[in-house]
Parts: C-alpha cells; structure tokens; sequence
C-alpha cells in the first residue's frame, strides 16, 4: 500500500506516495527524476548510490523512502550552485578524476562530507579512508585521491550549509 | 581497398599534448550526464530474464500461462520468438538471445517477460514453469577432453574444442639445441572479469513509421546493428542504435547481448518501450572476461641471456559460447613476439568450450595471461644467469621499426626508454640490492596492438569514419561512430577539431556512437579508437582547414602558409589576422556550406600465412612496469606498495588522459593479481557473483601508481599517438610476481597470489640469499 | 535492481509501542534498525517479514553514557560510526572503537547501529546469494532446503556469527538489557549466541534489544581487537578477535579472548582455560596463548576464504594482538562523560 511521504532533497520538500518497499535510491531515481545517483549493486558493495542523509554519507540503495522523512537529503543535483561547479566538482574534471562517471556521484558526496567536517586538510590516508566505501573501476583511485587532496589543501571547509557558527 | 593515409606531424602544436580536462568532465562532475537506465520513455515495460538454474540442460518446456496471467504482464518470449543465432565472429554463431534447445551454464537465458514495473516483471519470470532434462556439465578443460558425448556447443570443431591453432615460425629445433640452457615450466592464469560499475543495460522503442531504436550500454554500436538486423530480420536501415553515457566497460560490453535482443522483439512484439537492466548478478553470467589458461612454456637462451627459442602450449576454459574467442585463440600466441627478438617460436593453442559464463575480451585481450607467464620465465632465467632482469629484457630488445619472427610490422618502439624510466622512477639500481628481505622490486616488459587491420567481419570499407561540419555560429560538430565508454575518445576528437581549425574547446560538439547520426566507427576495442578514429578526425579536420585557409589566403592575397591556433587565423608574422569564427563564415560565403567526411583504413599488414593478419597492427604499444611489494611471511599477505609504470603510446595527445589509463589499467591488473577471481565450482556455480564476494580494491587497498609517459611519435598514428588503454595492464601482473620472488625467494606461477598460496609457497622455500648487487 | 518483497512500515514512538506491535504481529514482524543487514536479506529473498518495524523514531536509544559507577551504557541504536570515534570510547574501551571502525565500510558504519551488528544474521557463501542461485545450488538447511554444503552431511548449519562487535563486547563482560512482554532482562553477550546458525539468537520474537551494559574497565584495563579480512573496506570478517587485558606488571591478572567467523557462535576463553593466569605475559607465553587459541578454533567454508589457510594463521593473529594490546599501556588518564 503506498503512502504519502514528504521528502526533503536537496533543499526541495517533495510529496509524493510510496510503497514501503520503495528505496531512497528508488525514489529519487525513478520517481523524483534525479538520476544522478547511481546503483552498481543495489545491495552495499559498491557505493555508487551514495548520498547525504543528515549530512553523512549514506547508501541509498539500503534506505527506505519511507523512512526518511524529516530529513535532510543531499544528492550530487545539490552540488552546483546556479551553474556553478562545487570546488571539487571543478577538481574532479580538471584532475580527469572522472572517467566513465559512474562512479563520480557517489564518490563526490562521500568526499563532500569528508571536507565538511573541517579540521586540519585531509592527507591521503584520510581521504582513501574517507572513500573507501566506494569502488571505481576506471582510475585507480589515484587522480581522484588528487583532486580532493587539491581542494582540501586550497580551501577552508566550510561546514555544510545550513550550519551555523564556524 | 582504398589506400590508408599517413598524417605527418605538424611542427607545432597548440592544443595537442596539453593536459586538457575532458569536455564531458563538467557533466559527469555534476550527475547530468544520462547513462542508459537514467532514460525513462511514457509507457515503458520492463523485460526480465528467467535463466537456466542447471549448468548443462536440455529445455523441454515452458509453460508461461501463469506468467502471463498476472496482471500488467503483457508478453514472455522464448527461443522460438528469437530463433536466428548471432556471434560477435561471423564465423562463429553459436548462441541465441534465448536457448533454443538447451542451456549451456548457470545463469544462461531461456525466457523473457516484459511487465508494467520491475518488480512484476521479477513476479512473472518465478511463475514460469520451466522443466528441464539435467546433462552431465563440462566444467574444466579436463573434462571438455573427455566428455565429448554431449558437447557443451554444436559449433565445435570436435569434441568441445573451438579452435586450435599451431603456428612455428624460424628454426625451433636448431634455435633450441644451439641453447646454452632451456627453461621450462607451467603456469596458470585464472577467470577475471570486466566489473565495471554500471550493469548493463538497453532500452528498445517502436516507433509509429516502424523503426526500431536501440539504446544500450554497449561498446559496438555499429556490430549491434548488424546483429539485431540479423537475429529480427529487419533491414539495417530501419534500425538504430544509440549508445547513451557508458559507465565503464573493459571489454565487457564489446558484443551484443541477450537484453538487447529481447527488450527490441519485446518492443516488437507489445508497441511499448522495453527496459532490461542487469542485476549485477546477470553481469557476472553474461560476463565475456579473461580467459582462465593453463600455459605450459618453455625458453632456451645462451650464456649471455639472448633468447634463442620459445615454445608455448595453451589451454583455455572457454566457457559456453565462442565470444571472441577463435581471436583470442590466435591473440594468444600472435602477440607475444616483442619486445623481444625471438629467432624461433612456436605456439599451440587451443579453446575449449565448458558449461560455464563464456569468456571473451577483457582489457589485454588474449594477451595478458601468456604474458604473464612469459614474463615470470624472464625473471627465473635472469635469476639463474644472475643477470639484472632489466638488463636481461635490455639485452633482447627487438629494435624499431623492424619486423618481428611473426611478420608483424613493428614501427616506433620506446621499450628501452620505458625500461630506463621504471628503473630510475623505482630507483631499482640502489634499492635492489638494499631493501630488507620481505620487501621486493620486480619488473616486466610487455606490448599491446594499437587496433588490428582486421575487421571483424571482412570488408574493404573504412574502420572509421568521422564527418566534421562548420556552422555560422564558428562551432565545429563532430560525427563519429566511436564509442566513448570513459576512456575519453569524444574528448580526443574534439581536441583534433580544436587543433586543426583553431577553435576553443567550448565550440566544439562531438557527437558520437548513433548509428543514425555518425559515420561508421568498429567499436571501442582492441585499443583501436584513437588511432582509427582519431586519424579519421585528422583527415576530416584538415579537408576543412585547407579549405579554410586557401580563401583566406586568396582573400589576402598572399601565398605563405598560415597557422590557426587560439581562435585566430594569422600570419607567421603576425602582419593579417582574423578570428576563426569569422573566417569560417568568410569560406562558407566563397565556398558554400562547410563540411567534411574523414576516414582511416589500416594498411594491409600482417604475415603471409593463415591468421597472418590476427594481431597484426598499424602500431605496437610498449609497457614496463616496476612494482614494489611488501610480504607478511607469517600470514602470506601481500601489499603492494607502489607500482611504477612507463608506457609508449606514441605521442600523448592529452597527457592527463593517458596517465588515467596507465593508473586505470595497472590497477586492473593489480586487482586480478592479488584480489579477483571468476570461478565456477564443481556444480557449475558461480562462486560469489557480487561485489561483495568478488572483492575489487578500495582505495585503501590499492597502490599509489606512478605514471610515466615515454613519447616516440609513430609515423602512422595521429600526430604520432598510439594505444594506451590496454597495454600498460599486461605488465604489473608479472611485475608483482617477480617482486614477491624477489622479497621472499618464492616463485609464484599461479594465479590468483592469495594469501594461501603464497603461504604455501613461502613455507616450500629455503629463503635464499639476497643476490649480490649486480653489475649493471 | 532487486526489489523488496512487499511489507508494512511501522515506526512506534517508544519501545513499549515498538514490543506491543511484536507481540501483536507475530512472528511476521521484524525490527529494523539501520537495515544494512536486514534490507540485503530481504533483497536476497532470505526472508519476507510482512511487517518492519522501525526503531529509529524512538528517542534515546543512541547514547552512550558512563554512569556513576564507572560502567557505560551504549544504546542499541548507536551508529557504529559514532561508536569508532567516541572519545570515552576510545579512550576507556578501545577494542570497542576498532571493532566498530572495522565494519563495512563508512556509508554502512553511518548507517549499521550496534544493535543490529549483534543481531546480525548469521553468513555463509551458499547462504548470503540471491534466491536464483541459491535455487541453482538446491538450497540449503538454513532457508528452504535439506542439506548443508558446508557439513556434508550435516544435520546443523553452521553458518557463522561475524559481528566485529560481538567479540569486543564479551570481553568487556558486557549484557544487553533486553525489553520483552514480561519487562526487561538482562543477557551477557556470551550468552545471546548458540547453536545452529538457523537459529542463533537466544532472544525472543517480541523482544527488543534497548542498550549495552559494560562493567566499569577500571584502570588497569587493556583492550584491542583485530580482524582478518582481505579487502580492507567492505568485507566482511574472515576472523576477528578481541582481547581484553590486565596485567600486574607482566603477571597476567586477567585476560579474555573472543574471536567470530568460526561457527555460529563466538569462541571464547579466558587466562583460566587457557591455563596464563598468574603467568609472566613473556613472549613465548604469548605464541602459546595463539596455538592454543588456534586448536580451538576451527575455521570452516561458510566464509569464502581458504578455511585451512584461516586456521594457520590464527596463532600468528593472536599473538600479534596480544604484543599490541601489552605493549601500549593500560588507559589511566580520567574521562569525564
Ligand atoms: C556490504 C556490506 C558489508 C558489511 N560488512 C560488515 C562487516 O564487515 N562486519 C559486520 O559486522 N557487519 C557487516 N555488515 C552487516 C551490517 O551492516 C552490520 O552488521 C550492521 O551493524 C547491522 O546493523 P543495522 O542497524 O543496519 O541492522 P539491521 O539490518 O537494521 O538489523 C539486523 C538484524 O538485527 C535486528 N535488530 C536490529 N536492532 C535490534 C534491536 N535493537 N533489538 C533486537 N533486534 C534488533 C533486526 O531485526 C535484524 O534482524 C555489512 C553489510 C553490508 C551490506
Ligand atoms: S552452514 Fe550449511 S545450512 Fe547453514 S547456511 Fe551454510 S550451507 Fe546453509
Ligand atoms: S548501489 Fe548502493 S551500494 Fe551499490
Ligand atoms: S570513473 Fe568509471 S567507475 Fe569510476
């Protein structure tokens, strides 16, 4: 039996009537028409379906539509402001950290939340920590671990929005 | 045929050789890019497969009345709907969208349904009632020897052997009793496959004058066209195939599938549009990936390290279907004749077919597993001869532009510079002889074809083809059949464009694998796309520019020759000068609309006898890769630290991209090594098909790769440019496996190297001596 | 995709709400916490609960205190990624921390809470697939079928418990305080788990786990944990093994030792069957402690890592985490909670 749910993505309060078995991944993908999210297993193994929920990343594929109302999604759609690309979305193209792209989504919004919580820049060990629920099998990792060495060491984190007091 | 045509390279370049982001990098950054299960057409169904639960079975019948009384179910086809068999080799048809009289490993397709949504669909293919009659299943070259009662495929040969191939080039029998030494030994290389990220997927439609649309994430549009044509018998012309974003593909997406079939007679049969998207688990079945091969190889050489003779014999696990696989038969043994100069060499090799997912091209096609083996052979024979094994391979370097035992022409050749800048990147002269025992260097050589000039099924026409065309707005549109799976092919077109007539990046728009809208293109394999496409690109471009600059310089009235660069048309001295854009419109004004058809061909190449020309390649890439490894001597655990890798693609013609695919394919090859493995167990069971079970390398387990460009601009490839997608994998296998040798004095020659094995093999070593430094 | 069999969502504001609908619903019910376990199972067709019942609505179930008397209380609902970087956590129990951080990997360990890490189901390679190839393989005992692949033979299943936190709560001593029909209770960890990995759980249907008990550490407490696996994010465990220490100086005063991915239960022992207790924590005493940890282990293949190759390496594992656990020292400093 669907349900009526209302869904805050990417500061859009959606409604929208879904099954329980609907996945967040599902919803927006298929319903809400956001597909920048993607699903390379539908079951946790790969993290291509990562988004934010409440500002950590979060898989998708494994989060029920139902379940969450009353917070807070972030997909990769929310990153550009008015055509202009997040610094690591402008990284990640100008490192060729993008090849097929598959990938890209979930790797940015896992990488997005890692230069969110601030502090002293990220090293390497940091940031492959930060990404290693995400798999690519285009790169080796190794122009992606660049590009967001490159915005963490060029940019003050400025929390994720919405939060006050830095 | 028409003659092929040789660019010359230009004196300088302006946009070619620059690190250049991608033009579809900012859309793939930001999610808009619009793969193939990202499109949702009014009215879609949904297509799900119903496949074989049984390894080896006969079909006896389906019963789909239950399926099809479930409502929003609106048709379910079997084999008899799709009876014409297809094969990606003309000469090899041996498989069908749906089995027609049986199934031949777990997880073949047997039924389709098309439903309202996935989950009915899902719903329909449990309520078929499919019954079987179970066949002893052939599950390993052992067993495809002896069971031959009931062959695996009726295309065999004989028994269940596809093909066998027996080529001897030079004097082996007096090459090897010449030899000071003879090596010999077995190696093994297991099933690996392509896993990239996005599952397959396609999209067909109907429309109301009757064409067919097929959108797929597929890496050969053009082949898909000929086979659907085919298999539906409909014309070609009333088909088209359109290849959305591709999210990765390896060779994993290098020949039609059964979804793309079934999602168009779907289409076909109910007026809807039809979707079918592979769960991963229907990847790993469909799978096309490395051949498992059971190598036996043997090598004589003098004192001094000269390779005299090398003899192989090859068994491979060929799976249910040939695939690729009389090529990969020939790949095998056709490509292993440089870098090295061998003054004899034989090979025998043989495919079998077994009830398992068929194998087919992965990334290194045919090509990686003996290489693999031969490589490690290098390394037990410079270690008996106590020679460096870099100075070993040095020792043979087969030269440049020269021909190779085989007959395969080989033009420019930058191993040398490949092995010196792996040795210096990896400090391997002090480091060598100083790093404490567990620790380990290795090295390795290999070479990769930079396309074949043989089409897949014979043809005289062009392999590529792309049409550049000029509007008033000074943008450049380019049309090309190449596939862009991620490797950055539309991108390196339009560097060309940009190159060639001066404009910015942001004016040109490539448009790329639509049958209905580009000239033909082979497809994304065999490392074929920048030099095919790309000197396709070339010659469409120049057409233009000559044009272009002849009006101009009659407009000038002046006769010296003109540069374009940076948006402008000018002078040497810079005395006239005008902005592209508006010379465009001047020369559309004097000659007309501006447009142009460029086209590549390969030369005939290739030696004089019977698969002469399988392997044979406009240009050869060389690889060699240092790789470091750390061995836990009481657990057998491996960690590769870092891996050094050169590669010759000719020239780069964006270097940020080539280093991608030198990171991209060490990586791979890295991951098969130590981490993968495609296997089937005694039930003929897929052990593990998810990515769970099948365990690719996080970043936390995977190496800092550096990449090292070695340019030798070859006379044939655009400005110089050759492959760079597929060679520089080969090596690191073999590099790893000579650096475990080198930390532990355990010589591993089977792969995968798990922690068991390696333990094993630690455990039957007495851990020799570190070798002395040796003289260089 | 793999879709979801049908159910109906429930999402009680408190936990007597959340027992009463258990209670009511019957055995068609479950409880979903994170769902990282639960939603694959589902996807794999492993089980088709006609009702969920969400825990995440009821508040307070994701603290972790440290009450008067020096023991923590860890609500179920703690997200694992919250538990690897607690301060009090890290500083008092670390074995709990490291446990934690080894999960899944980051997107999971934001999502998985600890309740549901010790209520994981069971795994095992002809287990955790997806319902065609479990019909291709003709099932097994566990779900649908007759025979055990792993025991040939077998009349048991013996699919293995791998929770990374179960062996770090027993060595902590610690119980999860149950919410039943009847009220609550308390379990120690040791004693949740038996036999047969069908069914391993001693908790009953209507039962909800509310929180985690662990006994003050005390001072001289030392702690750590380690598992084997061989992808260094998302995979599961091939063997994990948590220590907990005190020593007065080198004697041995107490030591525990709990290890998953064997059978259905943990294995656990402490100095006393290990015969330590009141030994000099030397170097050989801690490579005897692995070998006889590793003849009572007994790795099988319900997990697709080489079982013998697992058994071999169990002593040198225990061993290394024992010169690791002894060689940093015991936790002094005072945590303020
Ligand atoms: C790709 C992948 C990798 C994984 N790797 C690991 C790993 O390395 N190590 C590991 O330990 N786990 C791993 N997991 C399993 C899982 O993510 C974790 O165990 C996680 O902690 C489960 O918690 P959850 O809250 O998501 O549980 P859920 O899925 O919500 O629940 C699991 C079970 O516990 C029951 N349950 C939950 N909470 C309670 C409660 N309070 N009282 C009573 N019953 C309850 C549920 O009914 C259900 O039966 C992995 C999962 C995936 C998908
Ligand atoms: S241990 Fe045996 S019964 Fe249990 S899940 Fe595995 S195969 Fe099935
Ligand atoms: S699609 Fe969600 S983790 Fe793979
Ligand atoms: S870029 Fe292709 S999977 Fe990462």
């Amino acid at each position: 039996m669907k349900t009526l749910v209302s869904l805050d993505v990417n500061g859009r309060t959606y409604e929208i009537a879904v099954s329980p078995e609907l996945t967040l991944l599902e919803a927006l993908r298929y319903e809400l028409g956001l597909t920048g999210s993607k699903q390379g297993c539908d079951k946790g193994d790969c993290g291509a379906c990562t988004v934010l929920v409440d500002d950590r990343p979060t898989l998708a594929c494994l989060t029920l539509a139902v379940a969450v109302q009353g917070r807070k999604v972030r997909t990769v759609e929310s990153l550009a402001q008015a055509n202009v690309l997040h610094p690591l979305q402008d990284a990640f193209d100008q490192h060729g950290a993008a090849q097929c792209g598959f990938c890209t989504p979930g790797i940015l919004m896992s990488a997005v939340s890692l230069l969110e919580q601030g502090g002293d820049a990220p090293d390497r060990l940091s940031i492959k920590k930060a990404l290693s629920g995400n798999l690519c099998r285009c790169t080796g990792y190794t122009k992606i671990i660049d590009a967001v060495e490159d915005v963490a060491a060029n940019t003050s984190s400025p929390g994720p929005p919405g939060h006050t007091g830095s | 045929m028409p003659a092929s045509k040789i660019h010359t390279v230009k004196q300088t370049l302006h946009v070619i050789g620059q690190r250049t982001p991608k033009i579809d990098g900012p859309t793939k950054v930001t999610g808009e890019a619009l793969y193939t299960d990202d499109m949702r057409l009014p009215g879609m169904l949904y297509c799900k497969i119903a496949r074989s639960p049984h390894p080896h079975a006969r079909i006896r019948s389906i019963d789909a009345s239950a399926a099809l009384a479930i409502e929003g179910v609106h048709a379910v086809i079997t084999g008899k709907d799709l009876p014409v068999p297809y094969g990606i080799l003309g000469w090899s048809r041996d498989e069908h969208a749906l089995c027609l009289d049986k199934a031949r490993h777990v997880g073949d397709a047997v039924a389709a349904v098309a439903a309202e949504s996935e989950a009915l669909a899902v719903r329909a293919v449990d309520a078929l009632v499919i019954e079987y009659e179970v066949l002893p299943p052939v599950l390993s070259i052992d067993d495809a020897k002896t069971l031959v009662d009931e062959p695996v495929n009726g295309r065999a040969r004989s028994g269940n052997v596809l093909k066998r191939v027996e080529l001897e080039f030079g004097d082996l029998k007096g090459e090897f009793a010449k030899s000071d030494k003879i090596f010999e030994a077995d190696y093994f290389f297991h099933g690996t496959t392509h896993a990239a990220i996005e599952p397959h997927c396609a999209i067909a439609k109907v429309d109301g004058a009757s064409r067919l649309t097929v959108w797929s994430s597929t890496q050969v549009p053009h082949y898909l066209h000929r086979e659907l044509a085919l298999v539906l018998g409909l014309e070609e012309s009333r088909i088209r195939v359109v290849q959305p974003n591709l999210g990765g593909a390896f060779g994993g997406k290098s020949e039609p599938f059964d979804l793309e079939f079934c999602v168009a007679k779907l289409a076909l049969i109910t007026g809807h549009p039809v979707k079918c998207l592979y769960t991963r688990e229907e990847v790993f079945y469909s799978h096309r990936g490395r051949h498992p091969m059971r190598m036996h190889f043997e090598t004589g050489v003098d004192a001094e390290g000269k390779l005299t003779a090398v003899r192989s014999k090859i068994e491979m696990d060929g799976g249910a279907y040939a695939s690729f696989g009389v090529v990969t038969t020939y790949y095998s043994g056709q490509l292993m004749t440089a870098p090295y100069a061998l003054p004899a060499y034989a090979f025998d090799s043989t495919r079998y077919y077994t009830n398992k997912p068929a194998c087919g091209p992965k990334r290194g096609h045919g090509t990686v597993q003996p290489r693999f083996a031969f490589e490690v052979q290098l390394d037990e024979i410079a270690h008996d001869l106590h020679i460096d094994p870099i100075e070993l391979r040095r020792r043979n370097f087969i030269g440049d532009f020269t021909e190779t035992i085989n007959g395969q022409r080989i033009t420019s050749n930058g191993f040398l510079e490949c092995l010196a800048a792996v040795e210096k990147a990896s400090d391997w002269k002090a480091r060598r002889s100083s790093l404490p025992a567990g620790v380990g260097l290795g090295v390795a050589g290999s070479m990769y074809i930079s396309g074949t000039n043989y089409p897949i099924y014979p043809n005289d026409m062009p392999q590529s083809g792309v049409q550049a065309q000029i509007d008033r707005s000074g943008r450049v549109t380019l049309f090309s059949g190449a596939s862009d799976i991620g490797q950055g092919s539309n991108s390196m077109l339009a560097s060309i464009a940009c190159e060639e007539l001066g404009v910015d990046r942001r004016d040109v728009v490539v448009v790329s694998s639509d049958t209905d809208l580009c000239p033909v293109d082979l497809g994304a394999y065999s490392s074929r796309v920048t030099f095919m496409a790309g000197n396709a690109c070339v010659d469409a471009c120049r057409h233009l520019r000559t044009q272009i600059l002849e009006v101009l310089r009659s407009e000038w009235h002046i006769d010296e020759p003109l540069d374009i660069f940076a948006g402008e048309v000018r002078t040497k001295d810079g005395k006239h000068r005008l902005p592209v854009k508006e010379a465009f419109r001047l020369a559309e004004a004097r000659l007309g609309s501006l447009g142009s058809m460029g086209w590549y061909n390969t030369p005939k190449l290739g030696g004089e006898y019977k698969g002469g020309s399988i392997g044979a390649s406009p240009a050869y890439s060389f690889t060699a890769h240092v790789a470091e490894v750390e061995v836990d001597r009481e657990t057998g655990l491996v960690d590769v630290k870092r891996v050094w890798i050169a590669h010759d693609c000719g020239r780069a013609l964006n270097p940020m991209t080539v280093e991608g695919q030198m990171e991209g394919s060490a990586y791979m090859g890295f991951a098969e090594t130590l981490f993968e493995e495609h296997a089937v167990d005694a039930r003929g069971l897929h052990l593990g098909p998810n990515l769970l079970d099948y365990r690719l390398p996080t970043p936390l387990d995977t190496p800092d790769f550096e990449a090292h460009i070695v340019e030798t601009f070859d006379p044939e490839g655009p400005y110089g440019a050759k492959e760079a997608g597929e060679g520089p994998l080969h090596s690191v296998i073999p590099a790893i496996a000579n650096a475990i040798f080198h930390a532990t004095g355990a010589r591993l020659r089977e792969l995968p190297f798990t922690p068991a094995k390696v333990l094993a093999a630690l455990r039957a070593t007495s851990i020799p001596e570190r070798l002395p430094p040796l003289e260089p | 995709m793999l879709p979801l069999p049908p159910f109906a969502y429930h999402r009680p504001r408190d936990l007597e709400e959340a027992v009463a609908l258990l209670s009511e619903l019957g055995p068609d019910a479950k409880l979903i916490a994170g769902g990282t376990d639960l939603l694959p199972n589902m996807k794999h067709g492993l089980l088709a609960p006609k009702h969920l019942i969400a825990l995440d609505a009821i508040s307070d179930l994701d603290r972790v205190e440290v009450l008067d008397d020096g023991s923590l209380s860890i609500g179920a609902l703690t997200r694992l990624s919250d538990l690897a970087v607690h301060p009090t956590i890290r500083v008092l129990i670390p074995v709990l921390a490291e446990a934690a951080a080894e999960v899944a990997s980051p997107q999971i360990r934001n999502m998985g809470t600890i309740g549901g890490n010790v209520c994981l189901d069971t795994r095992c390679v002809y287990y955790n697939q997806t319902q065609f190839w479990r019909s291709a393989l003709g099932f097994c005992l566990k779900k649908d079928g007759d025979t055990c692949h792993v025991v040939k033979g077998g009349k048991q299943c013996v699919a293995a418990c791998v929770g990374d936190t179960v062996p770090a709560l027993i060595v902590l001593g610690a119980a999860a305080r149950v919410l039943g029909p009847e009220g609550m209770r308390a379990v120690p960890l040791e004693a949740l788990y038996t036999t047969p990995g069908s069914d391993h759980l001693k908790l009953a249907r209507n039962e909800v786990i509310v929180r985690f008990e662990v006994p003050r550490p005390g001072e001289r407490l030392r702690s750590g944990f380690f598992k084997l696996r061989l992808r260094r994010s998302i995979d599961f465990s091939s063997f994990s093994i948590a220590a907990a220490l005190r020593l007065d100086g080198r004697t041995i005063q107490d030591l525990k030792l709990a290890a998953v991915a064997l059978n259905s239960k943990p294995r656990v022992l402490n100095a006393e069957k290990l015969g330590v207790l009141g030994q000099d924590l030397t170097k050989e005493v801690m490579s005897h402690i692995g070998e006889q940890f590793q003849r009572r282990a007994t790795p099988l293949d319900n997990i697709n890592v080489d079982s013998q190759w697992r058994k071999e390496v169990i002593a040198v594992l225990v061993r290394r985490l024992l010169e690791r656990v002894s060689a940093v020292g015991a936790q002094t400093a005072s945590v303020s909670s």
